[in-house]
């Protein structure tokens, strides 16, 4: 039995599983707005469907172009991407360590 | 005569034939900019006086030096005897939601406020090959979330050039904009739910959404990765056409990109609808709306100027010769919202999930403990509220215990939606059709900050477009009028698979016959405010 | 005393040897590249790109699942998995979740006592490998180069007992995976990844336990240790009246020991869908028929043609079914054994031949272009061949050395043209010059004399240097027969036929 409404403390687990914190407006507001969000899709649930009826991935039948050839075609320009890191060091992007790894250690 | 005033097709052929110089269209669509458009959208705007708000505000960035260097470039080869391409010398604008190499590419959000790609789009790249030239960069709303261009997190956001205190709609609303107000007669957006036709509807110009593949994705930064189609903007249908073919065609860089063969979509544009069938449906003259509270749906009637915007235009048709199919059902359009609600916030929340501080883009300056507080404050920070709300979503309806219910469900009600369009083009079926009329959208443009807080509402200005981004069929809107307060109307045709000639030469007919209507030579507000020639 | 049953499952992640990665056309492999050098927009995860099928990672994926008798899927498809982590750069994965390329399988390992276990796995599938990350200084260096390189990932039923079962189930795998050219397996450089899930029960029992994770195994033989290091801690732990608990841990091979990493995990939300940007995968039911045919049976099927020069390239499909079947491919156990049988080989000599198909091609196209016995041919590459391999570290494809070569410096040999000492001294001219041997024969004049004439003046001046020797001889001291050789030999520089010269010399001693 799925729930009615996004709890404040669901929503909060949710912000935290999308990596993301909220204050105290935007969290209210954001699940007033989620909650109204999952009223509007509930009719999804009521549309009678046959079970034949298969997912659409793409609304067309999507033929697309076939696997690519197993060629090496280097990026002319690797360090032009590296020029994007908010913080490098010598070849390598960096970032804060991951804390719960940094804790447990032993 | 001043360039602005000119059609795509106009200045190309007058550049391609040596008549007119590409540097000095340039320069005359520059100084429209300096004229009509203000400030361009920043993360710290200053305060606005009254002459601002007045201004278009449809640019983000413009890249005057690079148009330049591309203009010398038509005209070095005009002089050359080479062919300088069917676009030569014709300023476009591009939808900052495409990365185009010596830019930045901010998608209108914080999180890439100084991202510049070691890459161009491949539609961008068709588009310089053609001989355009890239004037700069439009404003939409932040990732392509919304409908208003209200929520970019640069501001100001673009004002709609007839009034401008109305919204441009969205999400491609700088591009809408730019072209109403002549800064540049094509501009590329991209339309995931109608964010190419709704703008388009709202700034009273023309906007194409081509069948899904039939543009390439690469390089647009990504919303609803089965949803997103590339497609043309501008004044009039051929040129719309003109700026398809540009674009059209297979790419190996995107593999659900199509390998159908290209039509000639101007060959056949002045063919007329003699003999076409051209189908309306009583479920596209109302909207289905949700309350919010309870969930259950009610029927909520559109703007009437809408639906009499629509008997206009088949009266027009029908007087050209075409057959008007009246009654045709299309039962699942009204699951056309809920459905979007889920299947494009569950690509879009996973699509956001490589913005996280570490490779490019905004990272936070806040000092950080940790890689997972990095992540938090960097995308709290970089995101602003419309992302976020598409990712909390996104994550819910997709989460291990809620998908069967919300986004496998989703995607079957999608293949409902698909069949009400199989049924309706079916050359066997009952209907026949060539072309579906409908509305663009169930009002005019609304006022600024008339809609924005409220997310469910500005969802449904989607409702009549969505259906062709569930479907990947095409889907064109033409303007059709102007509402009392002299407001645009737009009416759409939706089209079968790959049908793009079809609608765009039933679209055709209809504007080659108005083309003396008053309504059509009403100066937008912005124009008049600018006393521009 | 309750005896004990170790229960293991192994899940194992096999780098392909593709030119390129599996959806961007960087390379596969840059072991040694510097940091970052061999990325792209795709596989650093910038906004707006869009990956791209790798043809031949569908190839080796199909192949690698016929050769573990798995059932190959005509449609497969690609999901995404998504997470955080930063040598994750899309924030997500692209892996097959639930409809992946093939589904079953099982591999015979040939444990050491002489029995055969058949080891299922589950399922086989493809997904993009991770970048690396390291710790320096409280933050972590990330690096790109690895990430989208193709992997397949299979794991096995808990279906092993012990550490050296696991290893041995390893080994046969990786000579598979070499074999028929998926994967350069190299565990070192981590082409073949494994981690092992360890468990005990009481003996006879069925009920699966509590398990735990070993992590960081970089070598068959830390493999074989940690698991069974493990099974000895639980074994203890419940002896002791402990409950064995779900830990991830961590294996350091420096000190053989292993270290808590963290308690695993309630399970991620994932939120698996549908990877939008690609299409579903693909294969014809020819193609399936094909690829599955490649497979040779015991008992089917007449000995293959050589195969040395064959590269996973050769085998393209989906482009041709017309092209004709190129070589069937034996597993490596079932060409051991016709080796046995059909060339009278040792076990030894057949394992050795078979340890990698290019040298067992090597040898099956030497013995069919020579006329000596199977078994000499066998001798020539066990001693000399594979030493010069060794050498110059080549393997038998790389060789110049072709075996139409090595058959005609045996047959040199065996007809007294040449000595053994010059034939096996021949084989590195060959490689060296490349040469045929004939030619370098002639060139440096290494035949045999075998001309009487030639030899009884050799012979002569001999017996006149050495007349002692001579008188020794003749007084009945006859093993200095072995000296008078070794002299004419010495005089010859090693060129004497040695039969004929030890006729002649008994004959002009005797005289």
């Amino acid at each position: 039995m799925l729930p009615e409404k996004i709890t404040r403390e669901m929503f909060d687990k949710l912000v935290s599983l999308a990596a993301l914190e909220l204050d105290e407006e935007e969290s209210e507001y954001l699940r007033t707005e989620l909650n109204h969000q999952l009223a509007a899709v509930k009719e999804l649930s009521e549309i009678p469907i046959d079970e034949d009826v298969q997912p659409s991935l793409h609304g067309i039948d999507c033929q697309g172009n076939p696997p690519r050839p197993d060629e090496w075609q280097p990026f002319p320009d690797p360090d032009a991407i590296l020029a994007l890191a908010p913080e490098r060091e010598r070849r390598y992007f960096v970032v804060p360590e991951i804390a719960q790894l940094s804790e447990e250690g032993q | 005569m001043n360039t602005t005033s000119l059609s795509a097709l106009e200045i190309a052929r007058r550049v391609r034939a040596g008549e007119l110089s590409a540097l000095q269209v340039l320069e005359e669509h520059l100084a429209q900019v300096a004229a009509v458009d203000g400030i361009p959208g920043q993360l710290d705007p200053p305060a606005l006086d009254a002459r601002e708000e007045q201004k278009v505000h449809a640019f983000i960035q413009v890249t005057a030096e690079l148009a330049r260097q591309q203009a010398e470039q038509v005209e070095a080869k005009v002089a050359r005897g080479e062919d300088p391409g069917p676009l030569a010398g014709v300023p476009v604008s591009i939808k900052d939601i495409f990365c185009v190499q010596g830019t930045t590419t901010t998608a209108g959000s914080r999180i890439l406020y100084n991202f510049r790609p070691p890459y161009t789009a491949t539609t961008v790249e068709r588009l310089e090959q053609a001989g355009a030239l890239i004037l700069g960069k439009t404003n939409l709303d932040e990732f392509t979330y919304g409908s208003s261009s209200e929520s970019s997190a640069f501001q100001p956001h673009p004002n709609n050039p007839w009034n401008t205190q109305h919204v441009t709609g969205g999400s491609s609303g700088g591009s809408a904009a730019a072209v109403a107000a002549r800064e540049t007669p094509l501009s590329l957006g991209t339309d995931t739910g109608g964010s190419i036709r709704q703008p388009s509807a709202f700034c009273g110009v023309v906007g194409l959404k081509p069948t899904y593949g039939r543009t390439s994705r690469y390089g647009l930064i990504a919303f609803g990765s089965s949803l997103d189609c590339p497609g043309p903007l501008a004044r009039n249908v051929s040129d719309a056409a003109l700026m398809l073919q540009v674009l059209a065609g297979a790419d190996p860089k995107d593999s659900t990109s199509a390998t159908q063969p290209v039509p000639d979509y101007l060959a056949a544009l002045a063919e007329g609808v003699r003999g076409l069938r051209i189908g309306i449906s009583p479920d596209y003259d109302h909207i289905a709306y949700p309350d919010t509270e309870t969930g259950e749906m009610g029927i909520q009637a559109i703007q009437p100027e809408m639906n009499q915007a629509v008997r206009e235009v088949a009266q027009v048709l029908a007087s050209l010769g075409a057959e008007i199919v009246e009654n045709v059902p299309m039962p699942n359009a009204r699951h056309g919202i809920p459905t979007y609600f889920v299947i494009s916030r569950v690509e879009a929340a996973s699509n956001l999930h490589r913005f996280d501080g570490v490779k490019y883009g905004y990272r936070t300056q806040k000092p950080v403990h940790d890689l997972t507080e990095l992540y938090r404050v960097t995308r709290a920070e970089g995101f602003g509220l419309q992302p976020k709300l598409r990712i909390l979503m996104g994550m819910y309806v997709s989460a291990a215990a809620h998908s069967a219910h919300y986004y496998q469900k989703a995607l079957r009600v999608r293949s409902l939606i698909r069949a009400d369009f199989e049924q309706a083009f079916d050359p066997t079926g009952p209907y026949r059709l060539d072309a579906l009329l409908t509305p663009t959208t169930p009002t005019t443009a609304f006022r600024r900050k008339e809609v924005l807080g409220d997310s469910v509402l500005m969802q449904y200005s989607d409702q009549m477009t969505v259906g062709a981004n569930h479907a990947g069929i095409p889907a064109i809107s033409i303007p059709a009028g102007l509402d009392p307060q002299g407001l645009p109307i737009g009416v759409q045709f939706f089209g079968n698979d790959f049908c793009e000639d079809l609608i765009l030469r039933v679209a055709y007919a209809y504007e080659q016959a108005t083309e003396l209507a008053a309504w059509r030579h009403v100066v937008p507000q912005a124009l008049r405010a600018a006393e521009v020639k | 005393m309750t005896q004990y049953e170790i229960v293991v499952g192994l899940e194992t992640h096999i780098q392909l040897n593709t030119e390129t990665k599996i959806f961007c056309s960087c390379k596969a492999d840059s072991w040694g590249a510097e940091p970052n050098t061999n990325i792209c927009p795709v596989c650093s995860g910038l906004p707006g790109v869009l990956p791209v099928l790798n043809a031949e990672a569908v190839q080796k994926a199909a192949l690698l699942a016929a050769a573990m008798h798995a059932e190959i899927n005509p449609i497969s498809y690609f999901d995404r998995k998504n997470y955080f982590y930063p040598d994750l750069p899309k924030g997500y994965q692209i892996t097959q979740f639930d409809e992946p390329i093939g589904k079953g399988g099982y591999l015979d390992v040939h444990m050491p006592d002489g029995s055969t276990r058949r080891v299922h796995i589950h399922k086989l599938h493809l997904e993009e490998d991770a970048g690396k990350t390291k710790i320096e200084a409280g933050r972590r260096l990330v690096d790109f180069n690895r990430c989208g390189v193709p992997l397949v990932e299979m794991v096995t039923e808990p279906e092993l007992h012990s550490g050296e079962e696991a290893a041995q189930y390893l080994t046969e795998l990786r000579q598979l995976l070499r074999w028929i050219g998926v994967s350069e397996a190299d565990m070192e450089r981590g082409h073949l990844r494994c981690d092992a899930n360890v468990s005990i029960r009481e003996a006879g029992s069925t009920v699966l336990n509590t398990k735990t994770e070993i992590k960081n195994m970089n070598s068959i033989e830390s493999i074989r240790q940690a698991i069974t290091l493990e099974a000895q801690r639980q074994i203890a732990a419940v002896e002791a009246g402990e409950r064995v608990e779900s830990y991830t841990l961590d294996w350091d091979a420096d000190t053989g020991t292993l270290r808590k990493m963290r308690s695993k995990e309630t399970e991620a939300d994932y939120r698996y869908f549908r990877e939008p940007d690609l299409l579903p995968v693909k294969l014809s039911e020819e193609e399936i028929k094909y690829i599955k045919s490649i497979f040779v049976e015991p008992g089917e099927v007449t000995p293959p043609q050589p195969s040395h020069d064959l590269k996973s390239k050769d085998i393209s499909f989906g482009v041709s079914i017309s092209k004709p079947t190129l070589t069937q491919i034996e597993s490596p156990y079932n060409r051991k054994m016709r080796f046995i049988a059909e060339y009278q080989l040792s076990t030894y000599d057949a394992d050795i031949l078979t340890s990698e198909r290019s040298l067992s091609d090597y040898f099956e196209e030497a013995v069919r272009l020579s006329s000596a016995a199977p078994k000499t041919v066998s001798n020539w590459m066990m001693n000399d061949l594979l030493r010069l391999m060794n050498d110059l570290g080549k393997s038998a494809s790389e060789l110049r050395l072709r075996p139409t070569d090595l058959a005609e410096i045996i047959g040199l040999v065996e007809s007294g043209k040449i000595s053994p000492a010059t034939g096996k001294a021949l084989l590195k001219k060959v490689e060296e010059s490349g040469q045929k041997p004939a030619e370098i024969v002639a060139a440096e004049g290494l035949g045999l004399i075998g001309d009487e004439d030639a030899l009884r003046s050799q012979i002569a001046a001999v017996l006149s240097e050495s007349p002692n020797e001579v008188a020794s001889f003749r007084a009945g001291k006859e093993s200095l027969l072995g000296w008078f050789v070794g002299q004419v030999m010495r005089r010859t520089g090693g060129k004497a036929d040695p039969k004929r010269t030890r006729e002649l010399l008994l004959e002009m001693l005797k005289k």
